[in-house]
């Protein structure tokens, strides 16, 4: 048996249930294993992680400004590790369904997705955004890489810079 | 009866943080209330985009006063696992025993602020009172109380001395004897448990479905210890025991934090007996990557989960942090939902929100044009002197 038995036998079982909807998958090293599964498919996959695989928790989601497209990085972690899951969708129109419906605790790191990369999610119920203020310009997503401070607050741009020397 | 919402938070007496509470009561019972956050975002992530990975260890120390020593930890063991850099055995060591000090001044402050909540000073100026035990080891070790700056990307940046060991070692006793008392007092004290036992319910399943992390979720009987199930730094070889309970209230809680204190002395016994010789860091080039890692770690208040994205520069391109509080916040509704207004701090403060505290003055002189740091023993000085004029001797204290 190869060294990373319990990863094996869940990229066997991925592939088997979802086939071409999974593509790059890879072992890391132990307990970390990566995939893209494309956004339609999302929630039914969360689903059978959840229920079919144990992963009882979403830890973060983390979104990340890859250029034409935007990826959200769902690290769903058990016990013993953590297996991060990708689903990206068009930067021109950015659209992910909710997956709140499985892991209700994922809501406030899908409003983080909405405020700051502008990642429009079908179904999240209407509350208050998160973490940006009220008053903070609705069309600037500050954790895109072609933000920068003083779009959303001009005054800023005559401060110190902060770049590193 | 006429409900009535009413807010508490984000500025508000009873709560320490900057986060609001929308409560909705029916006399004095909670029948509904939701959570706002992000009175405090100060855009971190985006911040570490633009600095090196150095710079980032700085920036990420203070992501939280009590945490400091977590964030960087967790942070660098994603870059190290990118640069492929083998950390000495000496310097895992040294992280684990700074960690297991937080641990400890963390949940003796914690001690202390439910001690507040619940009405029981006396509890609240005893444990501060032992925290200084483990804030002068950090002290020791480090030279600072919050924010430790022990950590660089490879190891660590101080040694421990046979000298501070031994002191270490002294003052772990000392904590160990008041923690006796603290547990006796937990579980037996009336005032404690009719402030605690049954407030702030959340059954295994809700608290399974909502991700509660940390004591919060250990006291609702989830195993969830990340030092046990996915150990890093030097855990994997440690003899200690993972806390949980099952009673799903404050009360729980706060057993299952008072024991971790024990379990934490032990740790650090161990690992100073253990503490193998060598280097303390290993040179790691500045650039790094590409590539990617995420890695978790137990912070005093649970699960800290970080990513870091390397691009090949020596800046990272993506850093995502996940704060324990942030996961446990959501769970904090339902604990609210039907219990007592007079329970909602006591609540809130159980699923242990952060709170920082510095002790240090720097004082800028005008006419010298210099600047003066004024240490512990300076300031005891300047307050002698300064109540001596007025009459008053304090020399002797």
């Amino acid at each position: 048996m190869s060294e990373f038995e319990k990863e094996e036998k869940l990229k066997a079982q991925l592939e088997d249930k979802f086939g071409g909807a999974i593509s790059d998958m890879i072992i890391q090293r132990k307990d970390r294993v990566w995939f893209e599964i494309k956004a339609e498919q999302l929630v039914e996959l969360m689903n059978f992680m959840k229920t079919g695989m144990g992963f009882n928790r979403v830890s973060t989601i983390t979104g990340v400004d890859e250029g034409e497209k935007l990826g959200a990085f769902y690290h769903l972690t058990d016990e013993n590790g953590i297996v991060t899951v990708r689903a990206k969708t068009p930067r021109t129109d950015p659209h992910l369904p909710t997956i709140t419906g499985v892991f209700p605790g994922a809501e406030p790191y899908e409003r983080e997705l909405a405020d700051m990369f502008g990642i429009k999610i079908d179904g999240l119920k209407p509350g208050r955004r998160y973490p940006l203020p009220d008053d903070f310009p609705t069309d600037q997503y500050p954790l895109r890489k072609d933000w920068k401070v003083g779009d959303a607050y001009p005054e800023e741009k005559t401060s110190p810079a902060t770049e590193a020397k | 009866m006429t409900k009535m919402t009413i807010p508490l938070g984000p500025q508000h007496p009873a709560l320490k943080e900057p986060v609001n509470f929308s409560l909705v009561l029916e006399g004095e019972q909670i029948t509904g209330s939701t959570v706002n956050l992000g009175y405090n975002h100060r855009g971190i992530e985006k911040a570490a985009e633009s600095r090196t990975y150095l710079q980032d260890i700085y920036l990420l120390e203070r992501v939280c006063g009590i945490c400091s020593h977590s964030h960087t930890t967790c942070y660098l063991t994603c870059v190290e696992e990118i640069a492929k850099a083998e950390v000495p055995e000496r310097a895992k060591a040294i992280r684990t025993i700074v960690a297991e000090l937080e641990r400890i001044h963390s949940h003796l402050l914690w001690l202390g602020i439910a001690g507040y909540e619940m009405g029981f000073e006396t509890l609240f100026m005893y444990s501060w009172r032992d925290r200084e035990q483990v804030l002068d080891c950090l002290e020791l070790v480090s030279g600072n109380r919050v924010h430790y700056a022990m950590n660089t990307i490879g190891g660590v940046r101080r040694d421990i001395t046979p000298e501070q060991k031994t002191e270490i070692l002294r003052r772990v006793s000392i904590l160990e004897e008041r923690t006796k008392y603290y547990i006796k007092l937990g579980t037996e004290e009336a005032t404690v448990l009719a402030r605690t036992q049954n407030v702030g319910l959340l059954p295994h399943d809700v608290a399974m479905n909502l991700g509660t992390i940390g004591p919060t979720g250990r006291a609702s009987g989830i195993k969830c210890d990340v030092r046990k199930h996915e150990p890093y730094l030097l855990y994997g070889k440690l003899d200690f025991k993972e806390i949980t309970h099952d009673t799903n209230d404050v009360f729980g809680r706060l057993v299952v934090r008072v024991l971790e204190l024990v379990e934490s002395y032990k740790i650090i016994r161990q690992v100073l007996n253990y503490l193998p010789d060598g280097p303390i860091a290993v040179k790691v080039p500045a650039k790094i990557g590409p590539g990617e890692a995420t890695n978790r770690y137990e912070a005093p208040r649970g699960e800290d989960i970080h990513y870091v994205k390397a691009n090949g520069t020596d800046k990272p391109e993506r850093v995502k942090v996940r704060a324990p509080t942030m996961a446990n916040y959501v769970a904090v509704p339902y604990m609210l939902n039907s219990g007592y207004l007079a329970d909602a701090p006591m609540t809130i403060a159980a699923i242990d929100p952060c709170m920082s505290c510095t002790d240090r003055a720097m004082v800028y002189d005008t006419k010298k044009n210099k600047v003066r740091i004024y240490g512990w023993d300076d300031l005891r000085k300047l307050g002698i002197e300064h109540y001596k004029k007025r009459g008053v001797d304090f020399s002797k204290l």
